[in-house]
């Protein structure tokens, strides 16, 4: 069980044995073979880091180094469709290696296995992974989950968004940072996810019926930042990553050190971004820049061959500007900036200032989590978790009060998981608890009635959830395998709410809510290479605290909002059926249809009558509870069309309905579809006097559809028209003695095209993002 | 295993903290930049009682609805107008007007009547000479009903086409006012 632990996904198997010893003249030998078939790989690139020395495979996958000396050598494995990997060798004798890579190519990642969490995913999923989360160093988390089927961005304009799977998001959708639910103001649709995607090395979409295990009141799916792996490597090394976009005139600058010895781990990463006015195709988007600064560091202890232990620390601060011209005090302004072209207060020059409106946001993270196994199948894993959010939003204000936020909200949440774990080759089964606190408090000085109101809740959880694999195991592994699961959830929430009078007065409630949840799946393969998989899952949420108490005019929307204190928890049933086909290493097709039922779905109800204040008449929403339904379809589909070309095509389609009042949903996302070729050079090719692995050449394009499910009341605009994105993106990796080099470069929206996106709060005054191209350096040392 | 006790302890510590704790009762924000209450004075250049209009919502946005007022005015007669604002939630009552007056190059007013020969010309300005709304001379013609619309506009771009002549359509800039009063010139 433990020597199986070290190795890495797209990784690396080897076995080493010794002959004969000699001084610099010894040898290295060895053969590659693919991970899976066990089938010898050729045209593998073999690279001795510090001779700057590499070969290839032959068609029987060897290689052979000569002239090799008694001392410490990295190679480094690369190959089409893999991370290139690197192990660390010290020589002594001539050797022997056994290389086994996992070719995955060609085959969508529909069972994850990591580390720490074997076999514990079986429902439909998708994964960002290192190399595209470093390319995409530029963009946000959100921005980087985009290309996937079945997840849409909620976005205010370029610099905020939200990741939205299968048509929810926001309190709906769990994200896990590094395991831990992301706590913080989750609810606004113009919150980003307060996470810096460097600090990771993969992320997981789980697209679910639903998430037993990870937190309550998730209505399914999963968003996972996993944590970095830290690999055996015991010297010290690193990746610097610097990328500049030309619309914004934007800096990414990262860097991540990590070093491994055989009991302890460490890793370092900090991130420094800089953005100014970002530019559609025809003018500049004023105050739409952007300032971030991170810092997290992680510790992997092993005790001894049956205890981890983990820590994880990150800070997370951020300045983000909000458009200028979309910052509007009643209707008749909305109406206005409707009907104008170019939004007010535009400039002609750049500029990198952020003024208000703007956020600034703070956020930190301490994680301990430790793992101890009794027996190779019996393990506990206890989690501690601290969160800090501070946000703090600024407005345009009058009497020099606009460097004062008029909203300023702290939240720490506190959170204590245990679980038991228990894994055979047929069966596993999980058993745990999960506790938490949540202290919400509205800083002072805003000089504004808050939008949220203070409160302190409580939760307590606790899941069994089990895995049968049945039938017998055979080479294409097992005929069918069981999951199901069972959650209880309790929450007391004590609210302090602030009237809207005069004198306002503070009302207290109290509220105490218990929750169920389930599962119930099977995985089979009827027949040879047609894999099938049905789940469905029962969830509960409780209602937000805006969704009960918020009370006021939110300027951005230009509407006053209502919550509603008597508000139910919602349930939703979903059943999601997937059915994957991999005919060969060169095709392979996957289809994942759901259906989402809710009672009690929770939404913002525009109200007949008006408001009059002193600002003029103003639309009312309230949240309301109705019966709800979504469904929706993911396609993807990966062909390998000859040695160096691949093609993917994804789709995603969602229909919304509210069922009661027989009228769409908003903010449903209209159809997707994206398809991109890439060029893979299946050997190294010479420019500038150098050699260059892994050269990757890649058209992409997207085909927006108007989202035409939607009455004229539900909206101030009717949803923009359909759009088409054309890019394309450039890189390739050299290698010097200590260093490898990777040069990126992507364009995207190449034809300049004038769009708005429906999802894109800030279509109602301005153009989408024009043309932009990015230029990555990523160094690794 | 050994974790398994603090764990406990913790979880313990925690139930009794929130169980035993409500938060603190929060102190009411003092909306600093409410205006409650916006009367309109107009005084007849021949002598005469004054008219006032006055747009009056003492809890804000929501509660309870505003109380608006307003006073026929004479036909064919010309009227000297001032606006001020306050806020009536503070005690002593809180002077907006001063403040729009400290801030004048960022303010504006707008007046819109829907009869066209009710006028309302701008009789102050700015330090760049710009009109400012908060002393007005509006003139009447014949009598007739209708309506007229008062707009205050914060960081407008003054010098855009028509603004400084009280033209509202490029002014841009956020409404802190928006309020419609009733004309029934007699």
């Amino acid at each position: 069980m433990f020597s199986k632990i070290s190795l890495i996904a797209c990784g690396v198997l080897f076995f080493v044995s010794s002959l004969r010893a000699q001084d610099c003249a010894l040898r290295i030998d060895g053969q590659v073979l693919d991970g899976t078939t066990q089938l010898p790989l050729a045209y593998v690139s073999v690279y001795m880091q510090e001779r700057g020395l590499g070969v290839y495979t032959d068609l029987e996958g060897n290689f052979t180094l000569t002239d090799v000396c008694a001392e410490e050598y990295h190679l480094l494995f690369s190959h089409i469709g893999c991370e290139s990997e690197e192990i660390s060798l010290e020589i002594s004798r001539d050797t022997f290696l056994t290389v086994r890579l996992s070719h995955s190519a060609i085959s969508l990642e529909r069972v994850i296995i990591q580390e720490s969490d074997a076999s514990s995913i079986s429902q439909a999923s998708g994964t960002v992974k290192r190399q595209a989360i470093e390319d995409g160093a530029h963009k946000s988390i959100a921005d980087l989950l985009e290309d996937e089927s079945g997840v849409s961005l909620l976005k205010t304009g370029s610099n905020l968004s939200k990741p939205m799977v299968h048509g929810l998001y926001g309190n709906r959708l769990i994200m896990l940072n590094h395991g831990v639910p992301q706590a913080g103001q989750q609810w606004g649709n113009d919150h980003s996810p307060e996470i810096d995607p460097l600090t990771t090395d993969k992320i997981t979409i789980l697209k679910g019926a639903t998430s037993l295990e990870y937190a309550p009141g998730g209505m399914g799916s999963v968003v996972m930042v996993e944590p970095q792996s830290l690999g055996t490597e015991p010297h010290l090394h690193g990746r610097a990553h610097l990328a500049y976009e030309g619309n914004g005139r934007g800096t990414t600058a990262n860097v991540r050190l990590q070093k491994a010895s055989p009991l302890l781990a460490w890793s370092l990463t900090g991130t420094w971004k800089r953005y100014g006015d970002r530019r559609t195709p025809d003018y500049f988007l004023r105050n739409t820049g952007t300032r971030e600064f991170n810092l997290a560091g992680q510790l992997k202890r092993q005790w001894n061959d049956k205890s981890f232990t983990d820590l994880y620390i990150s800070n997370y601060s951020t300045q983000i500007g909000v458009l200028r011209g979309s910052h509007i005090g009643s209707t008749n302004d909305l109406k206005e900036a409707i009907q104008r072209d170019v939004p007010f207060f535009t400039e002609e020059k750049f500029s990198s200032a952020i003024d208000a409106p703007r956020q600034e946001v703070n956020h930190q993270l301490i994680k301990v989590s430790h793992r101890q196994y009794f027996s190779d199948e019996r393990r506990i894993e206890v989690l501690l978790s601290t969160q800090r959010n501070e946000r703090d939003e600024y407005d345009v204000r009058r009497g020099g009060r606009t460097d004062r936020p008029t909203l300023r909200l702290e939240q720490w949440t506190l959170q204590g998981d245990l679980k038991y774990i228990y894994e055979s080759h047929d069966w596993n089964y999980r058993l745990g608890t999960q506790n938490s606190l949540t202290l919400n408090k509205n800083l002072d000085n805003t000089g504004v009635l808050p939008l949220i109101p203070d409160y302190n809740s409580w939760k307590s959880g606790a899941y069994v959830t089990g895995v049968r694999q049945l039938g017998h195991a055979s080479e294409s592994g097992h005929r069918a395998k069981l999951d199901m699961g069972v959650r209880y959830d309790y929450e007391y929430q004590s609210v302090a709410f602030i009237s809207r009078g005069s004198p306002p007065e503070v009302i207290r409630y109290v509220n105490q809510y218990h929750n169920f949840s389930s599962l119930a799946g099977i995985n089979f393969t009827p027949i040879s290479k047609h894999d099938l998989a049905l789940h469905i899952g029962y969830a509960m949420r409780n209602p937000a605290v805006n969704e009960l108490y918020s009370n006021g005019l939110h300027q951005g929307v230009s509407g006053i909002e209502e919550g509603d204190p008597e508000l139910t928890p919602e349930a939703s049933v979903k059943a999601t059926l997937e059915y994957d086909w991999t005919p060969s290493n060169a095709f392979s097709l996957s289809v994942l249809a759901y259906y989402q039922s809710f009672t009690n779905y929770i939404y913002l109800q525009p109200q007949e009558e008006a408001r009059l204040t002193i600002r003029g008449a103003f639309p009312v929403f309230t949240f309301k509870q109705t019966d709800a339904s979504l469904k929706g379809l993911d396609l993807s589909m990966k062909a390998s069309l000859g040695r160096a070309l691949v093609t993917t095509v994804r789709y995603s389609y969602v229909h919304g309905r509210d069922r009661s009042q027989d009228i769409p949903l908003v903010y449903v996302p209209p159809a997707d579809l994206y398809h991109r070729i890439t060029y893979r050079s299946p050997r190294s090719v010479r420019i500038l006097g150098r050699q260059w692995e892994q050269l990757e050449l890649q058209a992409h394009q997207r085909y927006v559809a108007r989202q035409s499910r939607l009455l004229e009341s539900q909206d101030f605009l009717a949803p923009p028209d359909a759009y088409y994105l054309l890019g394309a993106s450039f890189s390739a990796t050299t290698i010097f003695p200590h260093t490898k080099v990777r040069v990126y470069s992507e364009v995207n929206n190449l034809l300049d095209t004038s769009y708005r996106n429906y999802l894109n709060r800030q279509r109602y005054f301005a153009d989408d993002l024009g043309r932009s191209i990015v230029l990555g350096l990523h160094v690794y040392f | 295993m050994r974790t398994l006790p603090y764990y406990l302890l913790l979880m313990l510590v925690g139930s009794i903290i929130v169980l035993s704790c409500d938060p603190d009762s929060p102190e009411p924000p003092n909306e600093e930049e409410l205006i409650t209450t916006l009367i309109y004075t107009l005084s007849p250049d021949d002598g005469g009682d004054d008219v006032e209009f006055v747009f009056r919502d003492l809890d804000g946005d929501g509660g309870v609805s505003p109380i608006v007022t307003t006073a026929p005015l004479q036909a064919s007669t010309t009227y000297s107008g001032t606006i001020t604002l306050s806020n009536e939630t503070e005690s002593p009552v809180e002077d907006i007007t001063e403040e729009i007056r400290e801030e004048d190059e960022e303010h504006q007013f707008f007046f819109a009547s829907s009869l066209d020969d009710v006028t309302v010309a701008y009789g102050d300005a700015d330090s760049d000479s710009n009109p400012i709304g908060l002393v007005t001379t509006l003139t009447t013609g014949d009598a007739g009903m209708g309506t007229l619309r008062i707009t205050l506009k914060h960081e407008p771009e003054k010098s855009a086409t028509g603004v400084s002549t009280g033209d509202i359509t490029n002014a841009g800039g956020e409404t802190d006012i928006e309020v419609t009063f009733n004309l029934d010139v007699q």
